[in-house]
């Protein structure tokens, strides 16, 4: 016997009532994912600002790509995936931008340490994490705390999956390191 | 430390990590904003007619076609303003020495980010983050201008 609870999926319905274009269901899904995108978003991005406004594109991003969603995964997962392709993109558009204004100096900005880590973030790890350098940080975060394969993170970063091993070998000497000084 | 219990001490941080975290500021009014300037994502039944996916197929162009007119001409707009608000302070600063010699190559760097940025934009016309960056070098183009020709500096 199936059960009202298996025939009614409350998210599957949000999910397709915003896919309808009914904003009050989107704002829901908003409020329910807010949490889980800022946090992709902040981990990857080490800024809160930046990552505000990552959050922002993400939500705008997906109202308009909702009818792609099929339902051939879990709407979080597909989701994250999202989160993390819109925080990227938007970290490379950064480096871009700064590597333009700072072009004469010629200067990595892909292998510059984050800056410091604000007060607020007490937890030691996670400040280790925010240490990192760019790439490292972001394969680092993708592979050991969102659980992404070295080939999806190759695909999402541009880079071959060697060095997306290398940058999360690189970033736990960094934090064994760090780790051993504490 | 062994590896074996640095992996473990490791893991264990990583599974106390929040993994969800909200923003300190509401997001949710300038997300409605974007999403106001866009075509709701509606989906048609699969039986409508032919001759109404063509309608609907050119009019969400002409609708795409006006948001991206509406969002270049504000660009444009952008610019403008700020290229004459550059105009009336290199003009009020003519006559007045500057306390560097290479404020200008400097405004000139600033200028091509501005420029940078603004291609970009061309590309992707609601990146909030985009937008944000021009108007902070527009800003940091008006600073420049103002400290190098500022009087309290010529005091020193």
């Amino acid at each position: 016997m199936i059960d009202a609870q298996q025939r009614f999926d409350p998210e599957a319905a949000l999910i397709s009532a915003a896919q309808q274009g009914d904003k009050q269901a989107f704002h829901r899904l908003y409020e329910n994912y807010l949490g889980m995108v800022y946090g992709v978003c902040l981990r990857l991005m080490v800024d809160r600002a930046l990552a505000e406004d990552a959050t922002q594109e993400v939500f705008i991003q997906l109202w308009h790509k909702l009818s792609n969603f099929r339902g051939d995964s879990k709407f979080s997962t597909w989701l994250h995936s999202v989160a993390a392709n819109v925080a990227i993109s938007q970290l490379r558009k950064q480096r871009s931008w700064l590597s333009r204004v700072f072009s004469s100096e010629e200067v990595d900005i892909s292998d510059v340490a984050a800056p410091e880590v604000e007060d607020h973030q007490e937890d030691k790890l996670a400040i280790w994490i925010a240490r990192l350098p760019e790439r490292t940080r972001i394969v680092f975060v993708l592979h050991a705390i969102d659980g992404y394969r070295h080939e999806e993170i190759a695909q999402m970063t541009n880079m071959a999956v060697g060095s997306s091993k290398a940058q999360f070998h690189r970033a736990k000497q960094m934090i064994k390191e760090w780790m051993g000084h504490e | 430390m062994n590896k074996q219990s640095f992996d473990q001490q490791l893991q264990q941080q990583i599974d106390a990590l929040p993994k969800d975290v909200r923003p300190e500021r509401d997001l949710w009014q300038a997300i409605e904003r974007g999403i106001d300037t866009h075509v709701a994502p509606k989906k048609r039944p699969y039986g409508i007619a032919a001759a109404i996916a063509l309608f609907g197929l050119v009019g969400t162009l002409v609708v795409v076609q006006q948001r991206d007119d509406a969002q270049q001409s504000l660009l444009a707009q952008l610019s403008s303003q700020h290229k004459q608000q550059v105009d009336s302070l290199l003009v009020k600063y003519a006559e007045q020495p500057a306390l560097t010699d290479n404020w200008q190559a400097q405004l000139q760097q600033l200028d091509d980010a501005a420029s940078a940025i603004k291609k970009a934009l061309k590309e992707d016309p609601d990146n909030m983050a985009l937008l944000k960056m021009l108007t902070q070098v527009h800003q940091q183009q008006i600073d420049l201008i103002e400290k190098v020709h500022a009087p309290q500096w010529q005091q020193i």
